[in-house]
């Protein structure tokens, strides 16, 4: 395979996972939206969404106010911002055109339609009104586009760099908004454990639309955030979590390594990242200190990037 | 202006059955089959860019869905046509690139070869594998009466446009199957196993075993990308760009996931300008630094041969005739279209006396770009060619405003007549040639245009080829 189609299978995969990452945070701060506010933290969850995206610096930049609509605005369609979920939506699209045919013409078409569909959302100015519906019409799209690979798409060294790609996004979001929860938005430290820090957490489980699987797997329990950790950060049950994520990125490693046969320095550090986790617990985690541990796995990931980059997307011998 | 489908308002034998049908469609039927091709077009995403338009946005190319005709007995002249006329393109651009005998014979002016700006010195004496300079020459036919088809113009660069003749027979066949029942119509399907066939017979010199092969695109913004990667699909083969090629040591390979991999044949869809920034156009970002030395050194086989353009020069196809006498012994079997060369006084006397009745061109012109067409044309437009020729006359050519044949199309609940042309394509390889019967049509949409070009305005049909 050449190593632009590689390459371009990633990052046409990793938008889509992203495009869907934003409509669940959007679905978040419309949720909170709709119950009274409390009078301690969360003050603003719109603040707190640009924060989570790890964008409020760059919508400064263009707008001058924090509104529910403009926000809106800015992570589905607006044209300054280069991670929009249209931006998404275009780059997935551009990044699948160049490549083709390394995909199903069923996978082709969910795609490009999905972007044809994008103009019906697009048009005239922005109604807050509609969000319900455009987040909805995301989802589901994205949800459409990834049956249709995992039902049309051969399983080959193609399908890896899609999960790939899919998978890097997943592990590096759930890993960014876990700490975002922890270090900005909650007021202080001292009100770890609180009513309001539960009902972040809760929040939080929504955004990666973990809520009902957290009840299903932990029962009718109290939310308190040592199970949070467990379940977002250690459960290979739950498909948002962090392990989960790495558990299929070693998968696919795995398979291009004995596709091509041969080892790769990305392939060997995500196994050491991979029995790290299955040799930790919540409370070591809480120990070693959260924003810490999640610092050093989001710089780790982008190791086995550059890795997998120079293996697989350069095409020079080794 | 002959009609193709109807006599004395009576549909011809070949369209009997094809009037009636489009007779018996009830108008919203019409509609709604029509939103559902341009549906699948869109979602398949058959689509081309325009250049030098304000909006780079992907634009559909027309289609009409009343089908173009041609019977057997005519097909069988517009193949012996095309394909003489392939065998003398490629003898000649063999001759002119080594021994210049027809040059020597003085069938040909040397000027308008030597001189003549695609005609490429650094291909002089150069040994092309099998001696196969144009492998897929695209013929532009028109019919101006009911029995002779002629020859407008050659491609033999890239010609574009066989994907369209492969997806308009995809769509109709899906939206239409009861047609396909009744009539008899030879298949197009097969053009991307023979195109591989025809590819994979000119290994250059030092390729061993099976010839890796792939298409050079310049990229998903080329108004052709579409075809590009549907021919890289269906033939099963690779579509790079630029910078997925190196050349190392004169050998190309290509980037993969496993490492470089050797490359024997590029089916190049990018302009000899940008193919290799060291030997051509140096600001090329699309081509491969390299690539023409390690061609040179027989390691990898370009098609077209660079220089390939010199022969369907506008200039050079007023010598076809002559050409096709020289190399083949044998009288053109497809007329040409009566042209004046402004280079001659005696022609160019002719021509600036008669501009309101001629179809001027540029000799080096494409695309339906930098034309005259006498009879519509505006005093000023007139005026301003007058001082073009006189200026350049070596630049200019001009033909009889020629009534294209005409085929209709849907308009609102009615057939309303078009004019029309014909592009099929040969595919000659070592010691094989392999043709589709059809090829495409495509239709001027403008009441009374003559222009068919997709970038002015022009949308396609599906071409049948009767087969009894």
């Amino acid at each position: 395979m050449l190593s632009r189609t590689a390459e371009n299978l990633y990052w046409t995969a990793r938008y889509i996972e992203r495009a869907d990452s934003i409509a669940r945070l959007l679905e978040v701060a419309y949720r909170i939206h709709l119950i009274p506010n409390t009078t301690e933290g969360y003050q603003n969850e719109w603040e707190s969404i640009l924060a989570a995206a790890g964008i409020k610096h760059n919508y400064l930049n263009t707008n001058s106010e924090i509104t529910k609509n403009k926000i809106e605005y800015y992570l589905l369609f607006d044209p300054n911002n280069s991670s929009s979920v249209k931006a998404c939506i275009e780059n997935a699209r551009n990044n699948l055109k160049m490549v083709r045919t390394a995909v199903t013409l069923e996978v082709w078409n969910a795609v490009n339609t999905w972007y044809h569909e994008l103009s019906n959302y697009d048009k005239g100015k922005y109604d807050s009104k509609n969000l319900p519906q455009i987040l909805d019409w995301i989802k589901r799209q994205v949800n459409l586009i990834k049956g249709t690979i995992n039902n049309t798409q051969l399983l080959n060294d193609g399908f890896d760099f899609i999960y790939l790609g899919i998978f890097y996004e997943r592990a590096d979001f759930t890993a960014r908004i876990i700490d975002v929860k922890y270090y900005i938005l909650l007021p202080s430290s001292s009100y770890v454990g609180t009513q309001v820090d539960n009902f972040q957490w809760s929040i939080m489980l929504r955004s990666v639309s973990a809520y009902r699987g957290f009840k299903w797997a932990y029962g009718n329990s109290q939310i308190d955030y040592k199970k949070i950790i467990d379940f977002l950060i250690l459960s290979n049950m739950c498909p948002r979590s962090i392990f989960y994520a790495v558990d299929k990125i070693q998968y696919h490693l795995g398979r291009l390594a004995q596709f091509y046969q041969s080892d790769n320095a990305a392939n060997r550090n995500v196994k050491k990242i991979h029995k790290g986790f299955v040799n930790s617990n919540a409370e070591q985690i809480i120990d070693f200190g959260l924003h810490e541990f999640l610092t050093k796995f989001i710089d780790d990931m982008s190791t086995t990037y550059s890795d997998l980059e120079e293996v697989y997307f350069l095409g020079t011998d080794r | 202006m002959f009609n193709e489908v109807f006599n004395k308002n009576k549909p011809r034998i070949a369209y009997k059955d094809i009037v009636s049908w489009a007779n018996s469609l009830p108008y919203h039927t019409l509609i709604k089959k029509k939103n559902e091709a341009e549906n699948l077009f869109k979602k398949i995403g058959i689509t081309f860019s325009v250049y030098n338009n304000f909006d780079s946005a992907e634009r559909l190319i027309p289609f009409d869905m009343f089908p173009r005709v041609i019977t057997k007995l005519e097909w069988m002249t517009i193949q012996e046509g095309v394909v003489q006329r392939s065998l003398a393109i490629n003898a000649f651009l063999r001759d002119i690139y080594n021994k210049c005998e027809i040059i020597k014979a003085k069938k040909i002016p040397a000027k308008l070869v030597y001189m003549n700006p695609a005609y490429e010195i650094k291909m002089v004496g150069l040994k092309v594998p099998h001696n196969i300079y144009s492998p897929i020459i695209g013929t532009d036919i028109i019919r101006t009466d009911s029995k002779s088809f002629r020859v407008l113009e050659d491609n033999c660069r890239t010609p574009s446009g066989v994907s369209y003749m492969i997806e308009n027979r995809e769509i109709m066949m899906r939206m239409f199957p009861e047609l396909f029942e009744k009539i008899n119509i030879e298949p197009v399907e097969n053009y991307s196993s023979y195109l591989l066939d025809i590819l994979k017979s000119l290994a250059p010199k030092k390729c061993e075993g099976d010839p890796k092969i792939v298409i050079l695109t310049p990229g998903p913004l080329n108004s052709a990308y579409y075809e590009h990667s549907y021919l890289a699909d269906t033939m099963g083969v690779e579509l790079v760009q630029g910078s997925d090629l190196i050349v190392e040591d004169n050998i190309t390979f290509m980037r993969t996931t496993q490492g470089k991999q050797k490359v024997d044949i590029i089916y190049r869809r990018i302009d000899d300008d940008f193919i290799d920034p060291l030997s051509f156009n140096e600001t090329s970002v699309i081509g491969v630094p390299g690539l023409f030395h390690s061609y040179k050194s027989g390691y990898v086989n370009i098609c077209s041969a660079p220089g390939s353009g010199i022969a369907d020069d506008k200039a050079i196809y007023t010598y076809m005739p002559d050409i096709i006498r020289f190399y083949l012994g044998e009288e053109p079997k497809l007329p040409s279209i009566k042209t004046w060369r402004c280079s001659k006084a005696a022609d160019r006397k002719y021509v600036l006396a008669n501009l309101e009745k001629l179809v001027v061109k540029e000799v080096h012109g494409s695309g339906g770009y930098g034309m005259l067409i006498g009879n519509s044309a505006t005093k000023t437009k007139i005026k301003s060619f007058k001082i073009k020729i006189n200026n350049n006359p070596d630049n200019y050519i001009a033909q009889p405003i020629l009534s294209l044949s005409s085929v209709p199309i849907f308009k609102k609940d009615s057939l309303t007549p078009r004019h029309v042309d014909l592009r099929p394509f040969t595919l000659l390889g070592h010691r094989k040639r392999r043709l589709v019967p059809g090829g495409l049509t495509r239709v001027a949409l403008k009441e009374g245009s003559l222009v068919v070009n997709s970038s002015q305005g022009g949308g396609v049909k599906d071409t049948w080829v009767l087969k009894n």
